[in-house]
């Protein structure tokens, strides 16, 4: 099976209508696991293969890693920011050619630094945001493939949150954005490019004050945190914000892109990972071959996504 | 354990598997609840080891905040529930959190959990 292309969102309709009508199967699929089953309070309901992802990002991310300091987690802060999340993404893009029954099928990718090119006002107009890509603002989203219909209880709705206590609860409500209220304007390209060029992959101490790509890219670098991936989340606002960001379908356009600039740095700077397997055991979790954290298939290790060009391709690396 | 392939496609039957296997897990962090909250900072300086705990103990119209929240070494507080902001104070961390969790926050929403605690206590 040749390799799938991920697409830049704008340029292929086909990957839109796909990726909605795909995301919108998964939200319609059980499969078995329960509420219940996953500690979460409240009458048992049976949880979505879609929503199912949004549980294994806030179990990770509230996974302290190791439990003793409050920086580093599972999936973020640390050195297995980039490979998570490729490791995450590649799954539901898994999922969404098993649905759709397409094996071609690539995730698409939002090229938000190419919209951060425009002024405030113009990023809200972006063609993403229009009625045939990923829907508008709104509390609710009411343009899109994932609008609400407030009679339709089979239209797109969120079913498992975080709370403010940090805890996944039920809920039932429309998707929500803000875009742009709580910061004004979206990564630019001088900002994706600055970030190509940093070295090493990520250094001690490891976290949110670290020095080079990951960090960077992560978005808690200077020069204007929240940066990168960072201010996406926050531009975009609403459902992106809370540890169940995945409940917006536009959070893997988001990460799409993330993964495209680290490849892109893959292929310039060599396909290597750090820290070691050497380094102290305070680092588990975020080592080259630890096994990082699961929920729908079997876990994986940086190491196994540092080439996936066997499985998928972008149709540019020009970030 | 073997690692996953990054190819082959799941099944329905083997997402219920897997979930099944990892569901300890998400169990584990849904318990896990915090309240009184410490962070702790660690670097080293000239040679000097430097620890600084900071302990939090937040409260809105007297409800106690049970998520994690940390200290970066900069100074900056994080909270695990809005995950990629960073504030220079805990006041402003707790104001935005009002913000992007109002229903947490709402007379009839901590009426009901006032209620549910009630409730659960009587048992």
């Amino acid at each position: 099976m040749a390799a799938a292309t991920r697409p830049n969102l704008l340029s292929s309709t086909v990957a839109r209508q796909k990726f909605a009508q795909g995301v919108n199967l998964l939200k319609a699929e059980f499969t078995g696991p329960t509420t219940a089953d996953l500690g979460i309070p409240g009458p048992t309901s049976q949880v979505s293969t879609y929503d199912l992802f949004v549980v294994w990002h806030h179990t990770a991310m509230s996974t302290m890693t190791p439990p003793n300091q409050g920086d580093r987690n599972a999936a973020h802060r640390g050195p297995v920011f980039c490979p998570w999340h490729r490791f995450m993404l590649r799954q539901l893009e898994l999922n969404l050619q098993r649905v759709l029954n397409d094996q071609t099928f690539g995730l698409p990718y939002w090229n938000w630094a190419a919209d951060g090119q425009k002024s405030a006002s113009q990023q809200k107009k972006s063609k993403v945001w229009a009625g045939n890509a990923m829907g508008g603002s709104g509390q609710p989203v009411k343009t899109g493939p994932f609008r609400f219909k407030s009679g339709d209880p089979t239209a797109f709705r969120v079913r498992v949150e975080a709370n403010v206590d940090g805890q996944l609860v039920q809920t039932n409500h429309g998707l929500r954005r803000t875009l742009g209220s709580e910061v004004a304007k979206l990564p630019n390209k001088a900002d994706t490019n600055n970030v190509l060029a940093m070295t090493p992959y990520d250094a001690s101490p490891w976290d949110t004050s670290s020095s080079g790509l990951r960090n960077r890219l992560e978005g808690w670098a200077p020069p204007s945190a929240p940066a990168l991936h960072n201010r996406v989340h926050v531009w975009v606002g609403g459902d992106m914000l809370p540890s169940s960001s995945p409940n917006d379908p536009v959070f893997y356009m988001n990460h799409c892109n993330v993964d495209r600039i680290w490849e892109a740095w893959l292929q310039e700077h060599g396909r290597t990972y750090l820290p070691p397997q050497s380094a102290p055991l305070f680092l588990k979790g975020h080592r080259i071959n630890d096994l990082m954290a699961s929920l729908v298939s079997a876990p994986m290790r940086p190491a196994d996504v540092l080439d996936m060009t066997s499985g998928y391709v972008y149709d540019s690396l020009v970030v | 354990m073997p690692a996953q392939s990054t190819t082959a496609l799941p099944t329905p039957q083997s997402i219920e598997a897997y979930v099944s296997r990892h569901a300890k897990q998400v169990k584990n962090a849904q318990r896990h609840r915090h309240g009184g909250m410490e962070s702790v900072r660690v670097a080293d300086y000239a040679g000097h080891h430097i620890v600084v705990r900071t302990r939090y103990e937040i409260a809105v119209d007297g409800r106690m905040l049970m998520g994690h929240m940390g200290v970066t070494n900069d100074g900056n507080v994080h909270y695990h529930p809005v995950p990629n902001l960073a504030f220079p104070s805990a006041v402003e961390l707790v104001k935005k959190l009002i913000d992007i969790f109002p229903d947490d926050f709402s007379r009839k929403r901590r009426g009901r959990m006032r209620m549910a605690r009630r409730t659960t206590h009587h048992r």
